[in-house]
C-alpha cells in the first residue's frame, strides 16, 4: 500500500516539458542564425510569413543573436538547392550554413492560428513550435513549442472573443524566445 | 452714481479694446491662411496621367484635368496635352508612376520643363460616404532628378460629421475636389516658401510599431540616402506594395535625416540589374543597389494586410513589416511589425476613429521614420 502511494505521489511530482535543449551545445557560440520559412498547417499560408517576421524582429531585438535578412536566406536556400526549406535535413543545414555563414538555422511550424469555437464561445489561438539546427553538425540542438490564447473560463462565462490575434502571436513568440535563452 | 458711470465707461472701453484686439487677430489669421500664391510662380511643369493604384475604375482623366486647372490658376505653366502626348510617344513612356533619369533629362532639354507632377490614386469609392486617397509628388528634371515635394491625403465623407451631420460630404466630386485642393495648396506653399511640410502633427501613439528592433549602428545625426524598394504584397489589396512605398517616401522626407531616391530611378536601375527578389532583399542585391544608386540604406518589407472599406460599415486594417539594410555594416539595422485597425483605442462616439487605410498608414509610417531618426 505504501509502495503504491509513493509511486502515485512521485508521478504526480513529475513534470513534462515541451522544450529540448542539447546539454552539450554551447549556445553562446551562436552569433548569427537563419530563420527559415515557417511551415503552416493552417489554411492561410501568409500566416506563417507573418509569424516568421514577428519572430525575426523579436529575436533581433534581444540583441543576443543576429538573424539574416529573409532575402539572404532565400538566396542561400536557392544556392544550396534545398527542396523543402521549411524542413531541411541535417546535410542541407550544414550546406546552407556554409553558404550564408550562419552557426544555426531555425525552422518552425505554425500548427494553429485563428479562431477556435466551443459552443457559442469563440477566441483566438496560436500554436507554434520551433527547432534549431546547428550548422556544424546538422544536429537539432533546441526545440520548443508554445500555445497561447484559446477559450478561457472568462470567455466561457462572459464572452468577449479572447485577445486579438496579434497580441497572442507576440506572446507565443516571447514565450519561445524566453525558452531559447533560459 | 458717478462711480457706477465711471465703472460702466471703463467696462465699455475694455470691451471695445477687446473687440478691436480680437478682430485684428482674426484678420491676421485670415491673412496668414489665405495668402494667395503670387502669379509669378512661372514654374514649367508637366502633369503625368494619374497612376491608378486603387484597383478600381476611377475618374483619372477628370482628376488630372482638375489638377491642371488648379495649377494653371495658381500661375504654373503646364505643358499642353498634345505636346505631352507627343513627348511620351517619342520616348515610349508607359510607366507613369515615376520618372527615370533619361526621361528627366529629355524633359529639361527638349521641352524646358522644370518639374514633373506624378499623382497616384490610392483609393476611390463613390459609395456613400465617399472615400478618396491620393499622393502627388513633384520631381525635378535635368541631370539629377530628385523629389522636390511630395504630399497626399486620405479623406472619407464622414471624417468630420459634426453636429446633426452638417459636416458630412455625400458628393464624391466635392470630396475629390477637397483632396485635390489640399494637395495643390501644399505644393504651392512648399514652392513659394521653399520649405518642406515639416513633421506635421505628431502621429498618435496607438500607431507605433508593435515589435521593433533598432540597431546601434544607426546614427541619429547622420543623413542617409534612402532607396525604398517595393514592399512584397501578401495582402489581397492590389498594389499595396507600391502604396507602402509612397507612404515611406512621404514620411521619411519629413525628417532631415533622410534623402529619398526617386522610385522611378530605382525602378529603372532594378530593371537594368535584372534583380529578382524572391523573399526579400539578398545582400548581393543590396550591394548592387548601394553601389549603383550610392544609397546608404535600403527600405523594404512585406504587406500582410491592407484593407479599406466601402460604405458606412467596416474599418480599415493595415499590417506590414519593415526592414532597413545599411550599406556599411551590410546588416539589418531596423526591423519592425506594425498593425492597426481603424477603431483601435476608440471607445466613445467613434472619437478617434480613422476611416481610411491611407490616414492610418501615414501615421504608422511616420512613427517608423521618427524612431529610425531617433526622435522619440
Amino acid at each position: 500500500m505504501l509502495v503504491y502511494a509513493s509511486v502515485i505521489l512521485l508521478t504526480a511530482c513529475a513534470t513534462t516539458s515541451d522544450t529540448y535543449i542539447d546539454p552539450n551545445m554551447d549556445f553562446g557560440a551562436i552569433k548569427t542564425v537563419a530563420v527559415m520559412p515557417f511551415a503552416s498547417l493552417t489554411r492561410d499560408p501568409v500566416i506563417a510569413e507573418r509569424v516568421r517576421d514577428v519572430f525575426i524582429n523579436k529575436l533581433l531585438s534581444t540583441g543576443a543573436v543576429y538573424a539574416l535578412p529573409t532575402g539572404e536566406v532565400a538566396r542561400g536556400v536557392s544556392r544550396a538547392e534545398i527542396q523543402n526549406p521549411t524542413a531541411p535535413s541535417g546535410e542541407e543545414g550544414i550546406k546552407l550554413g556554409g553558404i550564408i555563414k550562419v552557426q544555426a538555422i531555425i525552422t518552425g511550424v505554425v500548427r494553429e492560428y485563428g479562431e477556435v469555437r466551443s459552443g457559442t464561445t469563440s477566441a483566438n489561438i496560436i500554436s507554434l513550435s520551433l527547432q534549431m539546427i546547428e550548422t556544424q553538425t546538422g544536429k537539432i540542438v533546441w526545440t520548443a513549442s508554445s500555445t497561447k490564447g484559446g477559450i478561457s473560463l472568462w470567455d466561457r462565462l462572459f464572452g468577449g472573443g479572447g485577445q486579438p490575434m496579434n497580441k497572442i502571436t507576440e506572446k507565443a513568440v516571447n514565450d519561445l524566445i524566453n525558452k531559447l535563452f533560459k | 452714481m458717478i462711480l457706477s458711470t465711471n465703472y460702466l465707461s471703463k467696462a465699455l472701453v475694455l470691451i471695445l479694446l477687446g473687440f478691436l484686439f480680437f478682430s485684428t487677430l482674426a484678420n491676421a489669421k485670415e491673412i496668414k491662411t489665405e495668402t494667395p500664391p503670387s502669379g509669378d510662380t512661372r514654374f514649367r511643369i508637366a502633369v503625368f496621367p494619374v497612376e491608378n493604384l486603387s484597383g478600381t475604375v476611377a475618374p483619372l482623366k477628370e482628376i488630372r484635368q482638375a489638377l491642371i486647372e488648379m495649377l494653371s490658376k495658381r500661375g504654373f505653366q503646364v505643358l499642353g496635352e498634345e505636346n505631352l502626348e507627343k513627348f511620351m510617344v517619342k520616348h515610349r513612356i508607359r510607366y507613369v508612376g515615376g520618372l527615370d533619369s533619361g526621361t528627366a533629362r529629355a524633359f529639361k532639354e527638349e521641352m524646358g520643363i522644370e518639374g514633373v507632377l506624378i499623382t497616384s490614386l490610392e483609393f476611390y469609392s463613390e459609395t456613400d460616404p465617399p472615400k478618396v486617397a491620393l499622393t502627388s509628388r513633384l520631381i525635378s528634371t535635368g541631370e539629377a532628378p530628385s523629389i522636390l515635394w511630395i504630399d497626399g491625403i486620405g479623406l472619407a465623407g464622414d471624417d468630420s460629421p459634426g453636429i446633426l451631420g452638417v459636416g458630412l460630404i455625400e458628393d464624391p466630386k466635392a470630396l475629390l475636389e477637397k483632396a485635390m485642393k489640399s494637395v495643390t495648396d501644399s505644393l504651392i506653399r512648399t514652392l513659394l516658401t521653399r520649405r518642406d511640410e515639416g513633421k506635421g502633427r505628431g502621429a498618435k501613439r496607438k500607431f507605433r510599431p508593435k515589435v521593433v528592433y533598432r540597431s546601434p549602428e544607426l546614427e541619429p545625426e547622420r543623413k542617409y540616402v534612402v532607396a525604398v524598394l517595393p514592399f512584397f504584397n501578401r495582402s489581397e489589396r492590389k498594389y499595396a506594395g507600391e502604396i507602402l512605398v509612397l507612404h515611406f517616401i512621404r514620411q521619411l522626407r519629413r525628417f532631415n535625416n533622410f534623402d529619398v531616391i526617386e522610385p522611378g530611378i530605382l525602378r529603372q536601375e532594378l530593371l537594368g540589374l535584372r534583380v529578382i527578389m524572391e523573399d526579400g532583399v539578398s545582400l548581393a542585391n543590396a550591394d548592387a543597389i548601394f553601389s549603383i544608386l550610392d544609397a546608404d540604406v535600403i527600405v523594404s518589407g512585406k504587406v500582410i494586410d491592407y484593407q479599406d472599406y466601402q460604405g458606412l460599415w467596416g474599418k480599415p486594417k493595415v499590417d506590414f513589416s519593415t526592414v532597413l539594410i545599411e550599406r556599411k555594416s551590410r546588416e539589418v539595422v531596423w526591423g519592425s511589425n506594425s498593425y492597426n485597425e481603424g477603431d483601435d483605442g476608440v471607445f466613445f462616439f467613434d472619437r478617434g476613429r480613422v476611416n481610411t487605410a491611407y490616414a492610418m498608414t501615414s501615421q504608422m509610417v511616420r512613427w517608423i521614420g521618427a524612431w529610425v531618426a531617433k526622435e522619440r
